[in-house]
Parts: structure tokens; sequence; C-alpha cells
């Protein structure tokens, strides 16, 4: 890790201002991605920002019209504890028990979560790879075990989050704030396959913050559930995960979100597989049938076929379990 | 006292050494099985326990001494590559940088246990070390690491080990006829004839099963701290061995050994990767030695990962025959091993087929390719974890074709004596083991459709139950030496010259002492991990330490109680005979009275210490001595996703004595738990196109968590083997480690229904036996 000048900011506005024209400055929070990312040397900001003096930016808050919002400093750990989030979003509770380890779940940050770069030994590691400004993806033909079996982009490297799954279910969008002020996305336009010109997972520029993510009172609608493999039984990142949040009405699927973790450059909603839910009368048969279709147009690499399977029946279940079905 | 030099063979991670051994005296009769004593056998905490949780215990890594510098490697990223030259200018610029070592300025430098270069002119494995920065601190050293600029001519490389023994391989040291290890392998063996034991058997079976790197990933890394005096060079090594490494250090250095001094007090982990000094070691000492100033090497995490060794990856072909009733005929075993780049010792992964089970007619041939990944070491049951799980899953596969109880199977092979050269066990409990962990298991049940369908036939959860047996030395043997002195105050120190890993060395030594001097154990300090004392032990490795060294301690003891009661008895004029050392007091055995403390004795002595040596005697001849056991493992397989959970290991040992059974506990569930770990989550992962290791790290190089541990139910046996030595004890060591894995692998195959053909039983693993045809 290379030597670098630390302060403090007490609001998002002042992380802008400092941000602006700097190109060697970086907004810690957490530090759970920053630090890791400089101890490799993939990072290696002269300045380093403390956000989290910021309180304003953290915390959950639900609103009257039944939308709730999450502070981008607040923690994995305060999501997991939070009893009345818990209540309202289950899935979310779910997504971050099992994300990486106590420890880091105290520090861990929302917006950090969401920033955080792929875990790929290859982008981690001394080789520049395609994401790096390289010329080729050394895991397209290397060791993919742990990789996409969706080829959105010249990179197989999958985001490793577990919570921006569950809150893309959830139908969630994420406040920014930049140089020009205030802006709203919803999660899968600040989480995009990299593409030649844009070579990271995020659309986020490098003079903004995220300052909250919120979700609208229809995305929590009905129940969720969120179902995560390991290849050990903690402190692990997903080999696929599945998130569901389906509403169900006199028998009858009314609305349905369906999400796959650790398949493809970032979470994938399978538009499909809701489609095939919605408006029909909710049986394990129908259930079954539509996740057959989670893994459609997957071309698994020579690691990693075990991941269809896999994201198959992590769909059927997670739709179950949102449903409220025993699988 | 008379003076004997006896011959005796000793047994090392399943190689046999002749060895000479000096003894002065004789050692004292056995403690047999129906013993009477007092501290040995009781459960007892640590002595050193305080000192190891509050951060006093000094480990190599927290040596820090005045004008210390720091050394970091620079490492090849190549697994094969020419060093054509290195500029070290910019980085000898910068601030703090004292000495920047690499192969030109460090001529005729080598590592003396396998002669080779310590910076060679090639590099044969990605991580090898290219140049040393010594710096003032850490970071300053760091800092100039990139500014060193190594031109690197690749050459022609190869990982994999079926591919290094193909004709037209890249050589991986120049000028060899092919890339098998060295002249002595593959290594064969036979006994009977393997032909017409297959041509008589009623049933044959052919199994593969693979095993895959597993990383020691010891907590303390490997490397040392090393200072010259302008005599004597002292070396804080991290190691297992300070007797070896002090003759490797001296070798190195060309200096002679007592101008060596090994120091290991406390021990962050070793598992077999520290029997020696390490380049690392070496280089510190190397350093300190040429610069005048205390040097400190230790590797990062990531480095021990590269650079520090690893269990061999094998690939087993088992053919097994059988008559009908289970009898086996034939053994036929072919294995193939990855032991990287360096030249070295390398573990047989046939010694369970040729030892476990009775069989007239066994042919092994093991093969061990060289290959450009950093080189394989020792890891606990060297060879013997791996091809106890390949032999044991052979078995499993020849009972479902006997429609035999796995179990039954074991039984009806037992065998009472050792067929490599064939004389009887001295004890063998092994069936008796079998009969307790089955019980505890409840193996009578595993076939129950509610046990093995947790959640009915349509739910996706398998339940199944499995075993492995295990066999393994641990007998230790001569030399190891030990003194005990009595001091003024009535007090002992134990002085020996080996070295606490962590398995509770120093507390089981103690126990002994208090036992023979009749002391309360608070009275009794053992020093270890010092070359100064002069009091040889052998390296702590195949579970040999407390079965050497432990009798030497209680013959020095009881030497040390013998003189003392001859001066009291000389200072109080009662026979000598009348006189017993009781919780630090004196006691007259004939009148029964306390005759006070031993201090108030011995402190009349004007400051005189009663020092007394005691060694290890030789072995038994006429038998083999051996630690036996088996572990049953029951698990749940989600056939959905292939997830594995273990749910129950049940590990009964036979290891002679318990001297404590608090540490013994601890030993065999370290040993269960790293054995979980081969089973189902540790994998390196090797590029085969770039010749590199992509998880040489924590994170990615997954050791189990506390959540991957199952509970582990020990079945103890605690008897004296009274052929073995004079306490009765055998190592428990590597015992635990054999049979976890070919257990776990067997209660996958049983939930299943399918063949389990390798381990780690990663889910995308388990999916692939499920969707196997």
């Amino acid at each position: 890790m290379r030597p670098f000048e630390h302060s403090s900011v007490s609001s998002a506005a002042e992380a802008v201002t400092a941000l602006s024209g700097a190109k060697t400055t970086a907004v810690i929070a957490g530090g759970a991605e920053l630090l890791s990312l400089m101890k490799a040397n993939l990072a290696a900001p002269t300045h380093v920002i403390d956000l989290k003096p910021a309180r304003d930016l953290r915390g959950i808050a639900f609103a009257d019209d039944g939308s709730v919002r999450i502070g981008a400093l607040t923690t994995l750990a305060e999501i997991e504890r939070d009893g009345a989030l818990a209540e309202r979003a289950p899935i979310l509770r779910e997504a971050v028990r099992d994300a990486a380890t106590p420890q880091l779940r105290n520090m861990a940050t929302v917006g950090g979560n969401l920033m955080q770069r792929t875990r790929c030994w290859y982008f981690r590691g001394p080789y520049t790879c395609w994401q790096k400004g390289g010329d080729q993806c050394y895991a397209r033909g290397g060791q993919n075990k742990y990789h996409a079996i969706f080829d959105d982009s010249p990179c197989v490297s999958v985001h490793p989050s577990d919570l921006a799954p569950a809150l893309l279910a959830l139908d969630a969008a994420v406040h920014i704030v930049g140089p020009h002020g205030e802006r709203s996305i919803a999660l899968d336009e600040l989480l995009k396959p990299p593409t030649p010109e844009r070579r990271r997972e995020t659309t986020l520029a490098a003079d903004e913050v995220i300052t909250a993510v919120t979700i609208p009172a229809q995305g929590v609608s009905g129940g969720g559930a969120y179902i995560k493999m390991m290849d050990r039984q903690a402190w692990a990142y997903a080999l696929v995960s599945a998130a569901a949040q389906v509403t169900v009405r006199d028998g009858k699927v009314e609305r349905a979100r369906v999400v796959l973790g650790a398949v493809s450059n970032t979470p994938r909603r399978l538009h499909h597989v809701e489609q095939a839910l919605v408006g029909q009368q909710l049986t394990a048969e129908l259930v079954a049938q539509a996740a057959q279709q989670a893994a459609d147009g997957a071309t698994p690499l020579e690691h990693n076929a075990y991941k269809v399977q896999m994201a198959r029946e992590l769909t059927r279940r997670a739709i179950l379990q949102a449903a409220g079905v025993e699988w | 006292m008379p003076i004997r030099v006896i011959t005796t063979k000793v047994e090392f991670e399943g190689q046999v050494y002749e060895q000479r051994v000096v003894m002065e005296g004789d050692e004292p009769a056995v403690w047999g099985a129906d013993a009477d004593l007092r501290v040995v056998g009781k459960s007892t905490p640590r002595v050193d326990g305080r000192e190891r949780v509050s951060g006093a215990a000094q480990y190599s890594y927290d040596v820090n001494l005045p004008g210390m510098l720091t050394a970091v490697g620079l490492r090849s990223p190549h697994p094969h590559a020419r060093v054509v030259s290195i500029d070290v200018s910019r980085a000898e610029a910068t601030p703090g940088v004292r000495a920047i070592l690499t192969r030109f300025n460090t001529e005729g430098f080598k590592n003396p246990n396998n002669g080779m270069d310590i910076f060679g002119e090639e590099v044969l494995f990605q991580g090898q070390e290219v140049a040393v920065v010594l710096a003032d601190t850490r970071q300053q050293a760091l800092e100039a690491l990139p500014l060193i600029n190594v031109t690197y001519e690749p050459l022609p490389f190869v990982v994999d080990a079926e591919a290094a023994l193909k004709d037209g391989a890249p050589r991986v040291k120049p000028g060899t006829q092919d890339n098998s290890v060295s002249d002595e392998w593959p290594q064969t063996y036979t006994r009977g004839d393997v032909e017409r034991g297959l041509a008589e058997a009623d049933v044959v079976v052919e199994t593969t099963f693979t095993t895959e790197a597993n990383l020691h990933n010891s907590l303390e890394t490997h490397g040392g701290a090393a200072q010259w005096d302008g005599h004597t060079l002292t070396l804080w090594s991290s190691t297992q061995d300070i007797y070896g490494a002090r003759k490797q250090v001296a070798a190195a250095l060309n200096l002679q050994q007592n101008q060596v001094h090994v120091i290991k007090r406390y021990m962050g982990g070793g598992f077999g990767s520290k029997l020696g000094a390490h380049n690392a070691g070496l280089i510190a000492a190397w350093a300190a030695h040429r610069l005048g100033r205390p040097v400190k090497y230790m590797l990062s995490r990531e480095e021990e990962n590269l650079a520090a060794g690893y269990r061999t990856p094998t690939a087993q072909t088992y053919k097994l025959g059988a008559k009908r009733d289970g009898t086996l005929t034939a053994i036929d075993l072919k294995t193939v091993g990855n032991n990287g780049a360096l030249p070295g010792w390398f573990p047989s992964v046939a010694i369970p087929a040729k030892e476990m089970y009775l069989c007239p007619n066994v042919r092994t041939v093991d093969y061990a390719a060289r290959t450009n990944i950093g080189s394989m070491s020792a890891f606990r049951a060297p060879g013997v974890a791996e091809g106890m799980a390949g032999l044991d899953v052979a078995m499993d596969t020849l009972a479902r074709a006997l429609n035999m109880d796995p179990l039954e199977l074991r039984r009806k092979n037992n065998t009472t004596r050792y067929q490599i050269v064939d004389k009887p066990y001295a004890t063998k409990t092994l069936l008796e083991a079998y009969d307790r962990a089955a019980e505890r298991i409840g193996w009578a049940t595993r076939d129950d459709e509610a046990r093995r369908y947790p959640r009915g036939r349509n739910g996706s959860l398998r339940r199944g139950v499995g075993m492995a047996s295990q066999v393994w030395g641990g007998e230790g043997g001569p030399p190891a030496q030990a003194i005990a002195k009595l001091l003024p105050d009535g007090s002992a120190v134990i002085m020996t010259g080996t070295q606490d890993l962590g398995t509770g060395t120093r507390t089981v030594l103690a126990q002994i002492a208090a036992e023979e001097l009749g002391l309360p154990l608070t009275s009794v300090r053992v020093e270890l991990g010092e070359t100064e004392f002069g009091v040889f032990s052998p390296p702590s490795g195949g579970s040999m330490t407390l079965s050497s060294v432990g009798p030497a301690v209680r013959m020095a003891a009881v030497e040390a109680r013998r003189e003392t009661l001859e001066i009291i008895s000389h200072l109080t004029e009662a026979p000598v005979d009348a006189l017993e050392l009781r919780d630090g007091a004196v006691f007259n055995r004939e009148t029964g009275k306390e005759m006070g403390t031993l201090g108030s004795y011995l402190g009349q002595l004007d400051g005189h210490e009663i020092t007394a040596r005691g060694m290890r005697g030789p072995n038994p001849d006429d038998v083999v001595v051996r630690t036996f056991g088996a572990q049953f493992a029951e698990v749940e397989v989600d056939i959905g996703t292939g997830q594995v959970r273990v749910l129950r290991i049940i590990a009964a040992h036979d290891c002679g004595r318990i001297v404590n059974p608090l540490t013994y506990s601890s030993q065999i569930e370290g040993g269960v738990i790293q054995g979980l770990g081969m089973a189902m989550t540790e994998q390196r992962f090797i590029d085969e196109r770039l010749g590199v290791s992509v998880n040489p790290n924590l994170g990615d190089y997954k050791v189990p968590t506390i959540r991957d541990i199952p509970e582990i139910e020990l079945v103890m046996f605690d008897r004296a083997n009274e052929y073995a030595n004079t306490i009765g004890s055998l190592g428990a060591g590597e015992p635990p480690i054999i049979p976890t894995a070919g257990a776990i692998a067997n209660a996958v195959a049983h939930a299943i229904g399918r063949p389990v053909t390798g381990i780690p039983l990663t889910p995308d693993r388990v999916l692939g036996f499920l969707s196997d045809k």
C-alpha cells in the first residue's frame, strides 16, 4: 500500500467538492473494499477522504407512503439487525446474513457494497486483464469456476455483492450526488456490464457519491427470499445466489421479481421467468417450469457448468420460499 | 555410569533409518498399564496458556533487536525463467535501503538441504526469490521493491504432473532424463503375485481418486530473525527442528554447528512444513552474518502460499480383487504425485496400500513428478492421509460390488502382522476401535429410511455414514535427551532441545517430570527450543515428540530424584530406601511422617543444583509399534445443489497412554479439522497456461470456518503401550488427519449412492458425481 493523506468531510456535498478535478482522491466509508484494493495496488489514492462523519447518510427510514430509505453509510450489520426492516423486507436480512464475516459486516456500508469491484482472481492478482485495460480476459480460458455463465462483455467476472441481487428484486433506486446536483437511477442503471469504454461494472462518475438507496412501497409487497450457495459455510462469495420477491393474490402470482447473483457481470434479473409466473396459478409445477428457464442463454465456461443447474434450482427454491411455499 | 553405544531403527514419516545412540545409564522400568500415576493422565491446562493468549509469548515474528533490518523478497512472476540481469540502482538509492541481495552478489550461497542456489540463474516456479531488499523498515523495503528491474528470459514450463511425466515435456531441471523427482522414483513395491491375486478374485473393482494441493497456512509464516556477534550466529527460526536448522545454517554460512544457536520457544504452527530453517531463515542468517546487523525475514501470507510448501496433489488408481466372502486377494496401485520444482524428500502415497489391510498380493507404483510449482513439503501424515483416503474409498467400492457391509470388509481383512517385513504388531486394538466408533455413530441404522431421507424420498436431502481406517507410526525413538535440575528452592527445571509446536509439549513434559519428582506442576518449569542447552532432541515431526522426548525427561527426573534422595539421606541419616518425594515434600515411608519441604534440604547446599541427564532408549526389534484408529462420519448432502454438510465425526485412535486428555483432545480435533479442510474446502488453483497459482491467499484458498466444523467426538483408549517406551505413549499428531477425508468421502458416496472420485467435496464436484452416468 502506498502512503496517502487522510482527511474527513461531514457531508456528501463536501465529498463531491473534494473529488472534483482530483483524480487521485478516493472516498472511504467502511473501507472493506477500498483497503483491499489499495493493498493489492489496484487503487493508489494520494488522498483518502473519510465520509463517515456525514451522519445523515446513515440509517434506515420508513416513509408514510410505504417506501424505505437506506442511507449509503448504513452498515450491513445494521441492516441485519433492524427488526422493522426485516419485517418489511426479509430478503435484505437474508441477503446480508451470509455476506462476508460479522467483522466485515460491522464495517461494510451499503454504498461501498454496491461499488465493489469483482473478486475475480485475475483482476485482483498481478495480471493486466481486460478490466484493467489489457487485451484479454484471463479467466475466460483459465481458472473460471467462480465466473460468469452469461456472456455479457469481454470480461467474465461476476459482481460479488449479496445485497445487490436482493435490492434489484426490490426495485431499488440509487440516489447520487455529483457536481451537477442530485440524481436517482435504478440499481440496474448503476450496475452494468463493462464496456470497452467503461471497463468497470458501475456507472458512477469519479466525482459522484452515493447517498442512499430507496425501495418503493410496491417493491416490498408480497414475500421475499434470498438463497446463497457457497463452497464453505461462511466467509465466501456466492457460487450462485437467487433473490425473489413475489406477490400472490387469490392463489395467483400477481407480481414477481427474480434475480440471480454470481452468474453474470452484474446481478441478472430474469424477466422471462417472471413473465412465466405472473397471472398464473401458483403451483410447484409452475415454479419448477419457470425456474427451468433460469439459465436460458447461458454459455458456461470450462469449470462452471455446475452453475447452470445451481441457478435453476436456487431460482425454484427462492420463488417458492418468497411465495411462502415450502420446497 | 556405564556408557553404551547402541544401533536401533527409527521411523520418520514412513521411512526407517538406522540410528546410533549413546546411552548413559539405564532407563527406568516401563510405566505399565496399571501404574499408579498422580499427574500423568490428568486433564491439565497448558502451562504456557497465559503467555500464549496474553501476547507475552515471543514468536519469531516478535523478535526486534536494536538496529535490525527488515528483509522483503522480490519474487518471480514466471513459472520458469532465466534471470538475465537485475538492475538495483534505483532501489538501492531509496531511503533506508541497506542492501539488496541477488544472484550477482551471493555467489556460493546455497540451501544445503537441496544443494540449490538460494538465488539461482533460473527461477523454477512462481514465487521463487529473485532479490531480497534489506531496509531499516518494512515500508522502506516495500517501496524499493518495484524499483528493481529484472530482465527475465521466460523458459518452457510444465505444472501438471501427468504432463510433466510425458516424453518431450519441458524439463524442470536441465539435463535430467525426465521429470521424475529423482532416480529413486517411481518407487515400486511388490509382494506376492498381483496378477495371480486378481485372477483368483471373484470380484475385481477399479477406482480412481484425486486429491488436491493443500496448503499448510500456519498462522506464523516461515522465516526468522538473525544476529551475528562475531562468533555466534543466533537465529530465532520458525522451525520444527532447531537442531536441523542449526546444521543447515552452519553449512550454508560455512560455520561450525556450535557457532550457530537456534531458538524456537513458541511456535505458530508448522504441520511438517518447517523441518529446517527455510530459505527465508537462511537468508536472514546469511545477511546478518555479512552485514553485521540483525536481520528479520518473515514471509507474507502470499509468499507463504507460493513458496512454503503444500501437500502433494495425487491421482490414484486402485485395482482391488477379493473373494466372494470379502477376503482380499490383490491390491494394485498406481499413483502420481505433483511435487513441485525442488529436490528433497518426497512422501509415499502407497503406505496404506502396503500395510493397512491383510493382502498377500500387492503391487504399488508411486510416481513423483517434478513440476514448475513451489516445492511440496511434508504436511501432517504426508502421503498417508492422501493414500488412506484413496484406499478406503476403493474399499467401499469393493464392498458395494460384493454387496457387503464396508465395516465387515475391513474386519475381514484385519491383519495382526506387519506385512512389509513380516513381524507382529506390538499391540493392535483396531477391531475394538471399529466396534466402539460404530456403536457411537449408529452404524447399524445407517441404511434406515428415516435416517437416509430426513425430508422424505421426495426431499432433496440425503444422509450417509462412512468410515475409514488409520495406521501410522508415532513410535519415536532415540536420540533424545533431557536434563532435570533441582534448584535450591526445591523447584525443578527440565531442559530439552525439543520444540512445542503448539501441541502442548511443554505441559506434558512438565507432567512427566512432576510425576517422578513428586512436585506440584507449578514447581516444574520446562525449557525447550534452544540449541544452546546442548540437550539434543529430534525434530517435532512424524508424531515423535512425546514418544521420543517424554521417556528422556522421565529418565532425567528419575535420576535427579535418586541423587536428591541420596543427598537427603546423607543430611538426615534416614535410609535412602525409606525416603520419598511427594507434593514438594520429603516423606519417610517407614514412619509415614513428613520431614519438611524439598527446598528445606536443597537450600542447605549453598547453591548446589542437582543435575541429571536422561535419554531415550532404543526401540524394540522383535515387534512393530504402530498407532491404529478409525473415524466415522455422518454427512448430509443436498442433491439439488451439491452442498455437503458434515454432521458428526467420531474419532477412535489408540495412541498408547494419554498423558494429558486436554492436549490429546486438541490434537485429535485439530487433525480432524485439517482433514475436513482437505475433504471439503481446501484447493489450490493453478492456471496451467500461465503456470501460476491464482489463489495464494486466505480469501480464495478456503480453510474451514467454525461453521464448517461438526461435532467431533472422541473414543478414548488411553492404554499404555508397554512395548514402545518407558512412558507407554505414542504420537497423536498425525493419526487424526489420516482417516478423516476417506470417512467423509465414503459417507458422501453412501448418501448419494454414487462413487466419489475426488476431493474436496465442493458443490460443483458433488453435482458432477450426481450427473455421472
